[in-house]
């Protein structure tokens, strides 16, 4: 499904260039559950960025469903972006001003589907999430774990084909971080592919693999099942 | 998804109320002023503009050319605009208006009736007032025709049909007969009246007047065809004055020339005067201030969503994230900004109803009785108000819409650093315009004060200006009301400065020892006039009883005249011939330059005469101790002896200064104005202050945890806002200066522009920009550090 071949990324400030990614390559098949992991500042965001569609690499070539992405234009990588990945961030990342139900109707409204299918699908991940009785709370309302359930029902609710998820259970203590891991191995075993950043060895034993970076670059590949 | 954008933007407005409330009001109140303005402007230009026709009418004006000078008349010789209609097939309907005052006497009672106009018959076929009785083709058709407003024929007849009834009219032969009832006429029109009269009735006989053609007095208007170019048909004027009066103007040397001024012009553009006249450069004037405070308003918007960004950043990150394109959270934010334009509009509508009474009262004049009179201009604002959502929304929709979520999702996003020099850069033009404004009031008002205590060249003061019948009861009143203690003198004069005075056709000897022919302005005066106003003589003498021929043949000039004439001292002028209104004489004396009209003229020459048969005017100086009772005793004097004429009074300086009322009432709209457009400014400044601590408050935690003092802290917000204010002074000044320099132009005596109206302007604006700043910066430097450590 993925597959990135000697990819780079630079951040450049006043004189200094930084080498974020440095000639990266590896592959994600449809399915899987990888997780990345690695010490702060060796790369991982600015990976799942990319990989993401968020930020567009350097160097090197990116395939995603066979197509190359690298170089695509914000409004390609948008379409492609709310069709095919769903997020899940560390900070929930909900909009406040908007219920339960309204931030999860959000990437539907975006692909223009239409009210009434809005409705049955938003109700049927809200379910599944166990947060429909939260529907019409606002995000302040709600504990870590509950926002980041909804966090995910909102990743999900278009049924993506990847997860990216941006170390979910890091603002979260352990009975509700393993709620949420609880979900997206659900997901996972229902088909969807997901790629994890974290830093806890926890929970990186729920993927298939496990990435460890250093510096930009991959250093081990360890396969867990 | 628009629901989704409306909502979301309903409950940021309300999650912010305070900047919700700051930018609503802002704009509100913005929008406000932009509305009465334009009523103000749409009323002006909807001046005679109710008549269907008004685009084939005409004013007929004449330039008289006399060997000294070329006076620009707004008013024509009596023959003109019938003979004008009898030569010209392309003339198809004409009438004169002239304006006078009607004694009418009802039940032994005398009314007088000030606003009437006399007119030719067809004047309602011309103009389209409004009649409620009578046929607008016969009414006017025999003399002693009245067409009177509902109000009068209410006064006079009540409930009764007026139509047929007779009012009695002092020093008519005949009845008046009442032919026609009119609506009011509307504010807006510059021909106004109250009661309308046959022209027929000054013109048929004993009057020639419709043969003299050096005899100037109405106005003259004509209706044309359509098709009528009107440079071509005034191109056959001066034929047409050669042929009709040629010998005569040679023999008078006064050559007169005829113009066709579009009638729905001349209350706006024409320089001649005439009845009312407005002023274009006003219009201009309030037009440009009108779009100066919305996009004062605009700006507020501008900035305070700008600096707000930030804080929407995140939610732009989450919302391109899940699949929003730029231009659809382009479109969100700009219909935010719509929304809040939208709740503004709304608020603007409801502050002008309440505000138009008082609008009205500072214009001087009705210029709308009601906002939902005239739908069209809610609809007009309604869309001012959609087009600045949309325009002030877009500047704040580009940059929000083009955060890139990797950096705002992160939390690497610098804090609002972007647009700072924009928002600083509007902040400036906010203040350039309050501060050319308040530049701009404190030159009128200074103007307006010099106007009103210029030494004019006579005594206004504790005078008295009483209109009364010529004759026998004059004497006997004069007699009477100088016995009345606190009265010091009385005078007697056809005018006094400040009222309308005749000019006639005078020849008068000049430095060559030539009779020299002018146009000259005209005072008949008893011999007690010039001591009492106070006018000094500086050559000869003033009238005396002591020199009978005073009476018929000695004519006292001014300075003016004096130069006028070529001489170069006035003890010349002295002894020189005159021949004015079949008066033969000499000059007997020189008074020094007076302003007899508004300090917007220069002086003009002038000539006074003494002639008992002409002067309908009292002036009577009264002590300036119990005035009330003084005044209290001439009108018991007055109703005794005159039981059915109704005392009216005017004192001279209240008379003088009503020349002022138009810049006046200019002077006063243009403080409100500046007053508002400082204070949208002040609010903008407000929300960005209250910003910038917010965003600084790390920074002044850290700074009072190292010890720094509140003082040092209100220094530092405040300076950055004070420095924008400063900068703005710098470029408001000069065009202050422009912008005024022009202004006082058009005042033949005004005020040097001086460099402390620019300090004092500049002063305020600091002042009021401090108080603004420094309510923030104190709030904020007197918070306790820990807490806003901790915060972060």
């Amino acid at each position: 499904m993925i597959q990135i071949t000697d990819l780079e990324k630079f951040y450049k400030t006043e004189e200094v260039q930084t080498i974020a990614l440095n000639k990266l390559s590896f592959g994600v098949k449809e399915g899987e559950f990888v997780a990345i992991m690695g010490p702060s500042g060796c790369g991982k965001s600015t990976l799942l960025n990319i990989l993401g569609l968020l930020d567009d690499p350097d160097g090197g070539s990116f395939m995603f469903n066979g197509e190359e992405v690298a170089g695509y234009n914000e409004r390609k990588r948008s379409e492609l972006r709310k069709h095919n990945i769903g997020f899940v961030f560390q900070s929930f990342n909900l909009i406040d001003e908007l219920t339960v139900f309204e931030n999860v109707e959000l990437p539907l409204i975006y692909t223009g589907v239409k009210p009434a299918e809005r409705k049955k699908k938003v109700e049927e991940v809200l379910e599944k999430m166990q947060i429909m009785h939260r529907r019409n709370h606002f995000p302040q309302q709600l504990s870590g774990g509950q926002q980041q359930r909804v966090a995910v029902a909102r990743a999900v609710v278009n049924n993506p084909k990847l997860i990216l998820a941006d170390e979910p259970t890091g603002n979260l203590d352990s009975v509700n971080g393993n709620e949420v891991m609880d979900l997206l191995i659900d997901l996972n075993e229902a088909g969807t592919t997901i790629i994890m950043v974290t830093h806890s060895e926890h929970d990186a034993k729920y993927s298939h693999r496990i990435i460890r970076m250093l510096d930009g670059q991959k250093v081990t590949e360890n396969i867990l099942a | 998804m628009i629901k989704n954008y409306f909502k979301i933007a309903f409950r940021n407005l309300f999650k912010h109320i305070g900047f919700t409330a700051l930018n609503i009001s802002g704009l509100a109140i913005g929008m406000t002023a932009g509305f009465l303005v334009l009523l103000y402007v749409s009323f002006e230009l909807s001046y005679d503009k109710m008549h269907e026709k008004s685009d084939s009418i005409y004013r007929i004006v004449a330039d008289i050319k006399t060997p000294s000078e070329t006076i620009e008349a707004s008013i024509a010789a009596w023959p003109v605009a019938p003979a004008l209609e009898q030569e010209f097939p392309e003339i198809l309907k004409s009438t004169r208006v002239m304006n006078l005052n009607l004694t009418v006497v009802k039940n032994n009672k005398k009314v007088i009736e000030e606003d009437v106009v006399a007119v030719d018959s067809s004047f309602f076929e011309i103009f389209d007032f409004e009649l409620v009785k009578g046929d607008k083709t016969q009414i006017l058709k025999q003399p002693n025709s009245l067409v009177l407003s509902e109000t009068i024929a209410n006064k006079y007849f009540g409930q009764d049909n007026p139509i047929g009834q007779n009012l009695e009219l002092e020093g008519f032969d005949d009845l008046g007969v009442v032919t026609g009832v009119m609506k009011e006429i509307p504010e807006n029109s510059q021909i106004q009246a109250d009661i309308v009269m046959s022209m027929i009735t000054f013109t048929a006989s004993p009057s020639d007047r419709d043969e003299q053609w050096g005899s100037y007095d109405p106005s003259h208007y004509v209706l044309t065809s359509e098709s009528v170019n009107p440079k071509d048909l005034e191109s056959k004027f001066p034929a047409f004055i050669e042929k009709r009066t040629g010998d005569q103007m040679r023999q008078s040397q006064m050559f007169v020339t005829l113009f066709l001024e579009p009638f729905s012009d001349v209350y706006l553009k024409s320089s001649r005067g005439g009845n009312i006249t407005g002023n274009i450069n006003n219009v201009y004037i309030f037009s440009i201030i009108g779009i100066f405070i919305l996009l004062i308003a605009s700006i507020n918007y501008i900035n305070l969503a700008t600096a707000r960004s930030v804080e929407r950043a995140r939610e732009v990150g989450i919302r391109k994230v899940v699949g929003a394109q730029k231009n659809q959270l382009a479109f969100q934010f700009i219909s935010e900004s719509v929304v809040v334009c939208l709740l503004a509009f709304l608020l603007a509508v409801g502050l002008t109803a309440l505000s138009l009474p008082y609008f009205n009262a500072l214009a001087g004049k009705t210029v709308s009785s009601g906002i939902f009179t005239e739908p069209v201009n809610i609809l007009y604002l309604f869309l001012i108000a959609l087009s600045i959502g949309v325009v002030a929304g877009i500047y704040p929709a580009i940059v929000l819409s083009s955060f890139r979520p990797v950096s705002v999702l992160k939390g690497s996003f610098s804090k609002g650093s972007k647009g700072v020099l924009l928002r600083k850069s509007l902040v400036v033009v906010q203040f350039t315009i309050s501060i050319a404004l308040i530049i701009g009031t404190i030159i009128i008002y200074n103007q307006m004060q010099y106007m009103r205590n210029q030494d004019l060249g006579f005594n206004k003061e504790h005078t008295l200006v009483i209109p009364t019948q010529i004759g026998n009861s004059q004497d006997a009143l004069k007699t009477s009301i100088s016995a009345i203690p606190g009265v010091k003198g009385i005078a007697l004069a056809s005018s006094v400065p400040g009222s309308g005075n005749p000019a006639a056709y005078s020849e008068i000897e000049n430095q060559n020892g030539d009779l020299q022919v002018a146009n000259l302005d005209l005072y008949f005066v008893n011999e007690d006039y010039i001591p009492q106003l106070g006018m000094e003589v500086v050559a000869g003498r003033a009238f005396s009883r002591d020199f009978a021929s005073d009476s018929t043949q000695a004519m006292i000039i001014n300075e003016k005249a004096v130069s006028l004439l070529g001489y170069t001292n006035a003890k010349d002028a002295i002894g020189a011939r005159y021949q004015q209104w079949g008066s033969n004489g000499q000059i007997i004396g020189v008074v020094k330059d007076f302003n007899f009209r508004s300090l917007q003229q220069d002086i003009a020459p002038i000539t006074m005469r003494l002639d008992p048969n002409s002067t309908n005017i009292m002036t009577v100086k009264i002590a300036s101790n119990n005035i009330t009772q003084t005044i209290g005793a001439i009108e018991k004097t007055w109703l005794s002896m005159m039981p059915a004429d109704p005392f009216e009074y005017y004192f001279l300086d209240e008379l003088f200064d009503e020349q002022y009322e138009a810049e006046e009432d200019f002077g006063n709209l243009f403080l409100s104005f500046a007053l508002l457009a400082i204070f949208i400014s002040c609010l903008g400044l407000l929300g960005l202050a209250a910003h910038s601590t917010i965003q600084r408050k790390k920074e002044i935690g850290i700074r009072k945890v190292i010890g720094a003092s509140v003082g040092s802290i209100v220094n530092l917000l405040s300076k950055d806002f004070i420095k924008l204010v400063g900068i703005a002074f710098v470029i408001s000044a000069p065009l202050a200066w422009y912008a005024m320099h022009n202004w006082l132009e058009d005042f033949a005596y005004k005020i040097d522009i001086e460099w402390w109206m620019f300090i004092m302007a500049g002063v305020i604006a600091i002042t009021i920009a401090l108080a603004t700043v420094s309510f923030q910066a104190i709030k904020s430097a007197t918070t306790n550090p820990v807490k806003s450590l901790r915060t972060e």
